[in-house]
Formats: structure tokens, sequence, C-alpha cells
């Protein structure tokens, strides 16, 4: 009969397999009620009893009820071995329950492997735990799955949520509900993400045909205003004639305004943007000379406000120093600059001449550069001035702040003007090329990455970079 | 009570299998608010300094102590500002404690040269024959003497006291008084038994497994799985389960991979993790059965500092589907079917047990609520955000039951206020020492415990079951 397959089962669970049989192991693997499993297996302990009084059979109960301890009235829920039941039954002032909680083959010392029991079949249950049990609760309901995956906001959401509900029965609007989206910023992944951001720096290069040029350069890092721009920044050649094209230096402005740190130290050709620099001229100073550079002209003017804004934008910068990871920018990096135009996403370096005729600034001695330069680069760099020659060796001071300050190479050689590895955020790595640099044919040569130098730019310089 | 609701129906369950076994709903939730906002932190700066919480706290203060003092010594008492006062002149001042201990440990003296001193090491209590109460308000600092119990009192409570200034410069003080109870609503008059479980400690992830069997014991009580018809019905009763802290064990918090090397710690896990899991399968069979509030603790994943935010549900990817579960903050306020309950996970009563003689958790949950402040020690001795604006631990109103979390023993008493406030106090005990939780019973605003127990190879007769012969 149907009814009694369930004390075969049960027979066959625990003398042939073995096991410790739970009132809940039972019922999940019957699929029924718990409570006809307890029914169950009390059933099944009577009746093995009766045929053969000597069946190995050793029984656990579950007794609760309340006792009354230190003055108070205490329930109490125990499993007990089958030898202690009545002793327990008598100290309860109310029984509350009595059942069959196991039956096992031998003895069992402690109550542990009842918990194990339990505990494997819940987990191999745990989506309808509660299906046979007695108390069905209507607001537990799963939320769907769309829900739940939003629902992984953070509480600050909660903060509308929590204040009420008067919810008859409807919990769902407390906890974690109103998803408040995670606030991840862009990040442009890796690669790309590097590129995006002196892809764009290159736009803002590009669009320094005046004053602005100068805050374009400082802001070169990244002032992708958005993944969108980024991307639409990105290739080189692409991007050298939309940034020929465009001239809106004031949108070079608010590019500028907008500082996004790149997230890796994959570095990135750069590319200088020979367009007329503000800074006249190249300096070989440290840094903080640029701030006598304000001082000049009308470029400088702007340089200034550059500056200025390079400084706070410095500020925003420097939260983030990319490790010098040498070697992943090697592997990066293709070697020459010819290999590295056909490889590198990046805007290839203008190779071609930046045709932009850049008005001349005033004669002047510096040889500053303005570089931006993002990961471990090494640059090139090149000098200005007919006075002052290549090969004349520039100071360096190591600690120079990235991003727009004046860069002085560490050493001037035939291969090229060799900075020291920097670090920064920015990936634009610009070049100004004051009009003195055009006059002089010298160019003003970015970045890139690595130990190799490459890029230049410049037209009619008479630089030479790198290899 | 539970048990006797149980015992009522018959016993059916040692019988063969019956044809059709009952089922039960349970208990919709009629009402319920979350009205923890005032502990919730949005954006979160350090820079301000500890003393504005302070600042806020006499001020917020002030008016009830006034009142309260007026009632006490008459409406006539002069009540004055420290800077205000005349030597021999009796009246009474309203101001912040400030106990100096001695013994309490002071990072300054630690690692200061000059001491020389090794750290001292934890003890349970720190207070000492030779503290003295300063009382502070907002401009003056005075020394207290006279009849007041200097060792029972701890920093930064607020109260009124009654004496006069002497020659000495010590104020010696006749009487004091604290801000009592607040104003109280009605409770709800219920015309059902309905319970909320109140556990606390459960210890996940502490290496012994033998409150394992007692937290699915819990479990299954409360999801209906144990027990006879009676009980299962006794159990849809339940409307709620609120989880007071200390879900992951102190012993997942060991550090020893921060002093260890790198390589030495690479692949291990934190112990944590393990217990999550282990916490978030837990959640996930309450939550399918019975709504449940998750506080945190002092051992749990979330900050350090009161108030603690709610754990993050990312962690319980399991449990978050259903929307039963809620995740809330530490000091806990909600109101329940209309009734108010207002719980920590224990960390306020066990700091001001480190600071004071009193011995009693139950008794030191009752002194909260006479101060009217959740916790007072908080910043001083106690972690605390630095709130400027208000002190959101004193009491805006007095709830209807009011609980704390991890304390070694169960405990609850009605406590009576001034104006007929009735306030049930639980001292919810730990559970993985003492296998113990409370159900709160809402129409009678009673409290029973319960606890559960296995069998163990060297148990006597009935003392694991903590049944006396």
């Amino acid at each position: 009969m149907a009814d009694q397959l369930y004390l075969e089962n049960i027979d066959e669970f625990v003398t042939d397999q073995n096991k410790i049989v739970t009132y809940k192991w039972l019922s999940y693997t019957l699929g029924v009620h718990v409570n006809q499993a307890k029914q169950m297996l009390y059933d099944y302990v009577e009746r093995k009893r009766k045929e053969n009084s000597g069946a190995q059979l050793h029984v656990t109960y579950l007794v609760s009820g309340s006792l009354i301890q230190n003055g108070h009235s205490c329930h109490k829920v125990a499993v007990v071995r089958e030898d202690k039941l009545e002793a327990v039954k008598s100290k309860l002032a109310v029984t509350a329950s009595i059942h069959v909680y196991s039956i096992q083959k031998a003895m069992l010392k402690d109550s542990g492997p009842l918990f194990n029991t339990d505990y494997d079949i819940l987990k191999s249950n745990l989506q309808n735990c509660s299906k046979f049990s007695a108390i069905q609760c209507a607001a537990a309901v799963p939320r769907a799955p769309a829900e739940s995956s939003s629902s992984e906001k953070f509480e600050q959401s909660d903060l509308q949520v929590s204040s009420e509900t008067q919810a008859n029965n409807e919990l769902t609007t407390n906890g974690h509900s109103p998803p408040t989206s995670k606030q991840i910023l862009q990040q442009p992944k890796g690669i790309m993400g590097m590129f995006a951001s002196k892809a764009a720096s290159k736009t803002q290069e590009a669009n320094k045909e005046t004053k602005t040029e100068a805050k374009e350069v400082s802001s070169a890092g990244n002032k992708a205003p958005g993944k969108g721009n980024v991307m639409n920044n990105f290739f080189g050649k692409a991007a050298m004639n939309k940034l020929k094209v465009n001239l809106d230096s004031e949108q070079a402005v608010k590019e500028e305004k907008i500082v996004e740190q790149p997230p890796v130290s994959v570095t990135e050709p750069k590319l200088a943007a020979p367009t007329g620099l503000k800074k006249p001229g190249k300096k070989a100073e440290p840094v903080k000379m640029q701030q006598k550079e304000k001082k000049r002209g009308k470029r400088m003017e702007l340089s200034d406000d550059e500056t200025k804004e390079t400084e706070s934008m410095k500020k925003k910068r420097r939260r983030i120093k990319l490790p010098e990871s040498d070697s992943s920018e090697d592997e990066v990096i293709p070697d020459s600059p010819g290999d590295y135009e056909a490889e590198s996403p990046s805007p290839p370096p203008p190779a071609s001449p930046p045709p932009e005729p850049v008005p001349k600034t005033e004669p002047e001695p510096p040889v500053k550069v303005k570089l931006y330069w993002d990961g471990c680069l090494s640059m090139c760099l090149t000098s200005q001035g007919p006075e002052t020659m290549l090969n004349r060796p520039l100071l360096y001071s190591p600690g120079t702040p990235v991003d727009g300050s004046f860069l002085i190479p560490l050493s001037v050689g035939t291969t090229g003007w060799t900075f020291p590895l920097l670090t920064c955020g920015e990936s634009s790595a610009i070049g100004h090329i004051s009009g003195r640099l055009q006059r002089s044919g010298l160019g003003v040569v970015l970045f890139f990455m690595t130990s190799s130098i490459r890029a230049a730019v410049l037209p009619n310089s008479c630089w030479n970079f790198a290899k | 009570m539970f048990s006797e609701q149980a015992a009522q129906r018959a016993h059916t369950l040692l019988s063969p299998p019956s044809a059709s076994n009952a089922t039960f709903a349970r208990v919709p939730v009629s009402t319920y608010t979350n009205s923890s906002q005032p502990f919730r932190l949005g954006e979160r700066s350090f820079s301000r300094q500890y003393a504005h919480i302070y600042a806020t706290r006499l001020i917020q203060m002030r008016p009830f102590l006034v009142s309260r003092a007026k009632q006490h010594w008459g409406a006539g008492v002069q009540i004055k500002k420290l800077c205000e006062l005349q030597p021999g002149e009796k009246c009474c001042v309203v101001g912040t404690l400030f106990k100096a201990m001695p013994l309490q440990p002071s990072i300054l003296r630690e690692i200061s040269e000059e001491h020389n001193l090794l750290p001292q090491p934890p003890r349970s209590k720190y207070i000492h024959p030779d503290d003295e109460l300063v009382l502070e308000d907002e401009l003056q600092r005075i020394k207290l003497e006279g009849t007041i119990d200097v060792c029972k009192l701890v920093t930064g409570t607020v109260l009124a006291v009654l004496g006069s200034v002497r020659d000495t410069g010590k104020f010696l003080v006749e009487d004091h008084c604290f801000a009592e109870l607040a104003p109280q609503e009605p409770a709800p008059c219920l015309d059902t038994d309905r319970f909320v479980l109140l556990v606390s400690g459960l210890g996940l992830g502490g290496g012994g497994g033998e409150s394992l069997l007692g937290t699915q014991l819990l479990v299954d009580v409360v999801t209906g799985q144990l027990g006879d018809e009676g009980e299962q019905c006794s159990a849809a009763h339940v409307s709620r389960v609120i989880l007071a802290g200390n879900l992951l064990s102190h012993n997942t918090q060991s550090r020893d991979s921060i002093n260890k090397a790198k390589y030495l710690t690479k692949k291990t896990q934190a112990a944590s993790v393990e217990a999550v899991k282990m916490l978030d399968e837990i959640l996930l069979q309450l939550s399918a059965s019975v709504p449940v509030d998750v506080m945190p603790g002092e051992f749990d994943p979330t900050n350090y500092t009161l108030p603690q935010q709610p754990l993050h549900p990312c962690m319980f990817p399991l449990a978050t589907a259903y929307s039963t579960l809620q995740l809330v903050t530490n000091p806990y306020q909600a109101t329940i079917d209309g009734v108010r309950f207002l719980g920590t996970s224990g960390q306020n009563v066990s700091d001001i047990f480190r600071y004071s003689s009193m011995e009693d958790h139950l008794e030191i949950l009752e002194w909260t609520l006479r101060i009217r402040h959740i916790s007072p020690t908080a910043p001083d001795t106690l972690g605390c955000y630095p709130f400027y604006k208000t002190d959101p631990f004193i009491f805006p109103e007095c709830p209807h039951v009011y609980f704390c979390g991890n304390t070694p023993s169960f405990g609850s008493k009605i406590f009576r206020g001034p104006e007929d406030q009735r306030v049930l106090l639980v001292a919810v005990p730990d559970f993985s020492s003492t296998q113990t939780a409370c159900l709160v019973n809402l129409r009678s605003l009673a409290c029973q415990p319960i606890s559960f127990s296995g069998f163990g190879a060297e148990e006597e007769d009935l003392g694991g079951l903590g049944l006396d012969p």
C-alpha cells in the first residue's frame, strides 16, 4: 500500500543505509508536511518495536514546555534521548509538545550529528525551505529578480524608505528596496580609458589655438567630460583633424575643468600638439618658474589662469598618483614611433607637422615646456631657441609636479632628451610650443610611454628626439 | 504565555500519520513603522570635535531637568548656572557629569614616554575609590562632593544637583535628580496574542558547535517546523524576529592577518566570510517565514562607532531576496503593531558596566531609561559619531519595550515611571552561551525566555537542560 511505502522507505534509510533520519530530513526527502514526517517516524518506531523488540533502533524526541526557573516561567525546547524522555517530561510544568525528532541505528553520544543531518538536507533545499513547514507567511514573497538586483543598493536609499510604512502586510518597502544606484564614477576601463582621457586632452591641445591653449595644456590630463566625449576624441588622426578644426578654446577650457583620473598606469603616447603655445619658449627651470611666465604678455595671462587652474586641478589630480608600473607600460608601448603609430590607438603623434601657425611670443629664455604626461615616461623634449641649444643640459629637479608644469629634461643626448619618470594623472601631454619655438623650429615633444622616447611634435623644428 | 497557549491543543504527533496536517498562517503585520531615522547617517564627516555633542546634549536636556528639579524640590528652587553661583547659597545646577577615573585607559598616558607605562590590561571594571565627579556646564566645571554616589554614575550623564558651593570651591551636593522618563503614548490594546522574538549573540563562526543546534532549533520553532500543532500555532503568532547584534562571534574578528606578512596570509580567508555565509542561510530560513530585523553588534561587519549602520545587503545574497528581511541600525527604534520598541545591541550597557559599580545589566538598562539617554558614555569611552546638531541618543519619548542585547543572562522587568509610563525592560542574553531567546508578548507586555538544548555525552541526567533535580 502506498501508506506502507513510507515505512519501507524509513526502514531502508535507517537499517540499510545507516542514516540518521530526522523528521526534517524525512520531510524533504519524501516531500511531506513536517508533522506528517514526525508521525511517520513515530509509526515506524511503534511497528518496528512491536515486530521485533530487540530491534536496534535509537530514538530521540523533542520535548517542549514550560518550566519554572528562577521565579519566571521559561519555555524550554529540548532534544532528548529516549531514555531521558520521561525524566524531562516530569520536570516540565506544562508540556506543549512531544514528538519524535530522529531515528537512527546507533546510539548518539551527542546531538552534533543531528544538526549535521538537518544542515545537509537544508543546504540542498534552500530555496524552498519553508515548503513543508506548518507556518506559511503571506508576506514572505521573494522579490522579482530585477528588483532584487537593484536592491543591492546601499541603504542610503533607506533614508527615504525607512520612515514609514503604514503597510499592512506590506513589508516590501522596508528594507532595501529603493535601489540607489551605486555611484560608480565613470572609469574608462583600463587602457581604453587611458586613451580616452588622452584623447580628450589632445582635443584640448588642438584647441589651443589661442590663449586658451595654455589652459588646455594644463588641463591636459583627463578632462574627458564623459566617456562619450572621450571616445570621440579618441583617435589620433581623427582627433587631430578635429583639433585643428575646432578652434573653440572656450570649450576646451570647459573641458579642462573636468578632471578625470585615468585608472591605471598605462601610459599613452601623447601628442604634442604643436599649436601655438603660450609658453613662450622653454625654460630650464623648475616648475616654480612657471610662475614667472605668467608675467609675460597676454599669453602669459592666460597661462596664468591656466596655471592656477592647473594648480587647482593639480591638486585634484594629485590625489591619484599612479604607480610607476614600468613593466606594464613596456608591454603596451611600442617601440618606435612608427610602430607606435601603428599600434597605439591613441592619436599618433603628429609627425605631420602641426600646421598651425602660432603667433610668436615674446622671446624668452625659458625653455619651458609644459608637459603633461601620464604614467611613467621619459620625455623627449626639444629645446628651443637658437641660443639655448639642444645640447645644453638642463637641470631637472625631480618631483616636479606633473600636469602642465614645466619639466626639465635630465639629460640631453643624441637620441633625445630624457626626462625622469614621472607619474601623473593626466594623460594628455602637450607641449607648448611658443611662437618662439615655432620660429626657431623647435618643438616640444611629448611623451610617451616608458622609457622609449617618442614623439615629437613640431614642424620645422630641429628637434630630434628619440628613436 | 507561549507555553500555555501551545499546550492547549491536543498532542497529535505521537500517532500514526493522519490524513491531513494543519498549516497555520503567520499573523500578518498590522502596522509597522521603522523610526530609526535619527540613527541613519548620511554623509559622514569626522572633521568635527566631540565637544559639540556634549553641548547639544546639555542644551536639549536642560529643559527636562529644570522641570524635574522644580517637581522634586519645589517650584521655588533657584536654578543657576555655575558662573552665577554664590558661596553658601543653596541652589540647583544643571550640568553634565564627568568622572575622573585614574584607572580609565588613557592613550596619552600610555604613549607618554615619561611614564614608561606598559599598556594596561583590560579589566572588567575601571572604577576605583578615588574617582571624582565633576559637573560641567556650558562655561565652567566644579567638583562635586556630598550625597552623591560616585561609583554608580558615569561620565556624560546630564543631571541636576541641589546644594551649595563651599568655600573650598567644591559643590556640596544634598540631592540630585535625573530627567526621568520621557512622556509615553499609551500602549495599544491587542485582541490576540502576538509575539516578538528577541535574540542576540548568535555568535556564528565561533568555532564551537554546541550552539549551532540551538540556533537551528530556534529557527525551527519560529518557522513552524518543530513542535506539535499547538506550538506551531503559537509560533505562527510570532509577528517579528529581532536579531539584536553579535550575529558573528568574537572569534571572527581575529586580527592575526594584519600582523603577518602578506605572503603568509595571501590565500587565507577571513573567518567572518564563512560565518556570514552561515548567517545568510539562517536569515534565509527565517525571512522565508517571518519578518526579521537584523541589528549589527560589536563584532559584526559594519562601522564601529555608534550609531552602527545597517549591514550591507550584498552580504546576504540569498536572504535579501525576501522583502521580509530588514537590515536596521544599532540603536533600533520601531513601532510594531502599535507597540514602541527601542533597543541596542548592548554596547551601551556593557560600557556603562565597565565604568560604574552597577552589576546587573538590567539595572543599568533601567538607569539609562531614567537618565533619559541611551548611552551617556559615548563619546567618552564608547565610540560615537561626532554629532553636532542634535544628540540622537536622548529619548524623545518613552518606549513600551526597551531592550539591550548580549547580556550575560536573561532579565526582564516592568518599570513604572512617574507619569504612569509602563516600560518592559528586557535584557536579551547572549545566545551562543545561554541558548536562550526572549519572547515578548505584545498584548500583555510580558516577556518569556525560551531556551533550547540538545544533549551531550558528558551530561548528567538533566544538568544540560538546566533543570534542577
